[in-house]
């Protein structure tokens, strides 16, 4: 389950799966207490959740923007990516009491609004020598409100 | 059970970049200064607690407290070196006041000292490459930079309380003058709301000038119990509320590194340090009213703005409204950060919970030369660290 599939891999394995309504993020479920949690969590951390029943969970793969920033320098090298340029990072709520952070694709920073309606992606960010294509997870403007399944707008065939 | 705790001593090495002083030399300098203020000397030590560093010395292991004592006075004494990220100043002072209170010590000495990487903050050596550690994550899927948090927190301040541009430039602006009287400070220099907005853009909204740097910089304060702080000559400064926590399950606050929140309603933004600040208060026995002057961390001007209102000193959207009017300068209503804080200092991460003490505690004694707040009797310090580590301290004169 490393999100790979085509040419692509994940950044992170683990990171997304794409099913057919598109990819989701892979994170954990609380069984016990229904928290949600991004990245896979050890252990749920509600404090009054006694048994804390951990299981894999697929994440919403829609939701809408709380907020934004624009990155405008290029971050330490751990990051990486081909023909950099400044890119939006944007903070999502995909409902169901989980807020994710993530890139933007697919919009002009000018038109960027806090509520809007967004989908998950996956595109490539970098080729490397040896992995070949690898991607991350963006947000990119969503059909219309969500539970809506718009056309793939943008982002690379998964 | 347990007996009062005095500031006897405060001294702080100036903040700026000094790539010529080892990190021992500025804690050294720093300690030095601090045992001065206290009329006291490395053999009326008995325990030195340390803020340990994550970038350089400690002999690989944060033993910063050892490292100071085996280079200046081999004695015997106790070393405590604690961690706490950028408020591990707040967790070194908590724990020195508990040796004392407790009994077990009559005179400990709290320390920080820092020589910081430059640019962005990047990920410390030591965690697994994988999807489990946020560090890793937020870094490979998305480059995002701790300003790119204070970012996202800000520009949504500007869509739910009108937030303008000008207003967070003020926040600067307002540091930046506080500083400017303050000899610890790296940057002296007042600017202009216009010179702040010119600045280059780093992450939207926040321009270079509204974003703290990093500097080098060392601080100190000598704890004691009440017969050293009488011998010692200064105003009597009391420890009245003191206090570490963490982090509440269903906090909103975009925390840095990690890449998501799970929001509860009705939890405190930010609530490892409301928490901190609500404990120190119920131990003093006051309330923010009651607050002449708050040093706080100000890693951006969005700080300035949010966290009185986060930690209940006045109504959520009510900071624009304070600082537009002068409130939070130095004559004003509440005195936030007359040292300059962060905007004017840079971080020197694990130095700056102790710095903002010694600043509290010239403040109570009248000593605050060039930046003192009139009158000021209780003083408040809050401080946030990575790891949801929340730390604040009340000093009463």
């Amino acid at each position: 389950m490393n999100g790979a599939q085509g040419a692509s891999v994940a950044v992170a394995d683990g990171l997304f799966e794409v099913q057919p309504d598109g990819p989701h993020l892979i994170g954990s479920r609380c069984a016990s207490c229904a928290t949600i949690y991004f990245p896979v969590a050890l252990s749920c951390r509600n404090p009054r959740c006694a048994e804390k029943r951990i299981e894999p969970a697929l994440l919403p793969n829609r939701g809408s923007l709380i907020s934004y920033t624009i990155q405008r320098y290029q971050p330490p090298p751990l990051f990486r990516m081909d023909n950099w340029e400044p890119y939006a990072i944007g903070l999502i709520d995909l409902g169901a009491g989980v807020e994710v952070m993530g890139m933007l694709t697919g919009l002009q920073f000018d038109a960027i609004l806090i509520g809007m309606p967004l989908r998950m992606v996956v595109e490539t960010l970098y080729t490397d020598t040896t992995r070949g294509a690898v991607a991350t997870y963006k947000f990119a403007p969503a059909a219309s409100g969500p539970g809506a399944s718009g056309p793939a707008e943008t982002g690379d065939a998964l | 059970m347990t007996r009062p705790v005095y500031v006897a001593g405060a001294g702080a090495h100036p903040w700026g970049k000094w790539p010529a002083k080892p990190q021992l030399q500025l804690a050294l300098e720093a300690i030095t200064a601090a045992l001065k203020d206290a009329a006291l000397s490395w053999p009326d030590l008995q325990g030195l607690v340390a803020a340990s560093s994550r970038f350089e010395g400690g002999m690989g292991w944060g033993l910063h407290a050892n490292e100071i004592v085996q280079a200046v006075a081999e004695q015997g004494m106790t070393c405590v070196n604690v961690g706490g990220a950028c408020a591990a100043g707040a967790i070194a002072f908590q724990t020195a006041y508990a040796m004392i209170a407790s009994g077990q010590h009559d005179v400990v000495c709290a320390v920080g000292a820092e020589r910081m990487p430059k640019g962005f903050i990047p990920r410390p050596p030591g965690s697994q490459d994988d999807i489990t550690d946020s560090d890793y994550l937020r870094w490979v899927a998305m480059g995002a930079t701790n300003p790119a948090y204070w970012g996202i927190e800000a520009r949504r301040r500007m869509h739910e309380f009108g937030t303008s541009e000008e207003t967070l430039a003020k926040a600067t602006v307002l540091m930046r003058r506080n500083g400017a009287g303050n000899r610890n400070a790296r940057f002296r220099s007042e600017t202009s709301v216009e010179e702040v907005l010119a600045s280059p853009m780093v992450s939207d909204p926040l321009h270079l000038l509204e974003i703290c740097a990093v500097s080098d910089g060392a601080a100190a304060v000598i704890l004691c119990s009440a017969d050293y702080a009488k011998s010692a000559g200064n105003k009597l400064v009391e420890v009245a509320g003191c206090a570490a926590a963490t982090g509440q399950f269903g906090d909103p606050a975009r925390r840095v590194p990690t890449v998501s929140s799970t929001v509860r309603p009705g939890v405190a933004h930010t609530s490892e340090v409301a928490t901190a600040v609500a404990r120190a208060c119920a131990m003093a026995g006051i309330g923010p009213e009651d607050v002449d002057v708050l040093e706080m961390a100000d890693n951006t001007a969005w700080h300035i703005l949010a966290w009185p209102e986060q930690f209940g000193f006045y109504e959520p959207g009510k900071g624009d409204w304070m600082l537009d009017h002068g409130k939070l300068a130095i004559d004003g209503e509440l005195a936030i950060n007359p040292s300059g804080g962060f905007l004017s200092f840079g971080e020197a991460t694990t130095a700056q919970a102790v710095l903002q003490i010694c600043e509290l505690t010239w403040q109570l004694r009248g000593q605050a030369e060039g930046h003192q707040v009139p009158g000021a009797r209780v003083g408040m310090s809050a401080v946030l660290g990575l790891g949801a580590n929340g730390g604040s301290v009340i000093l009463k004169a």
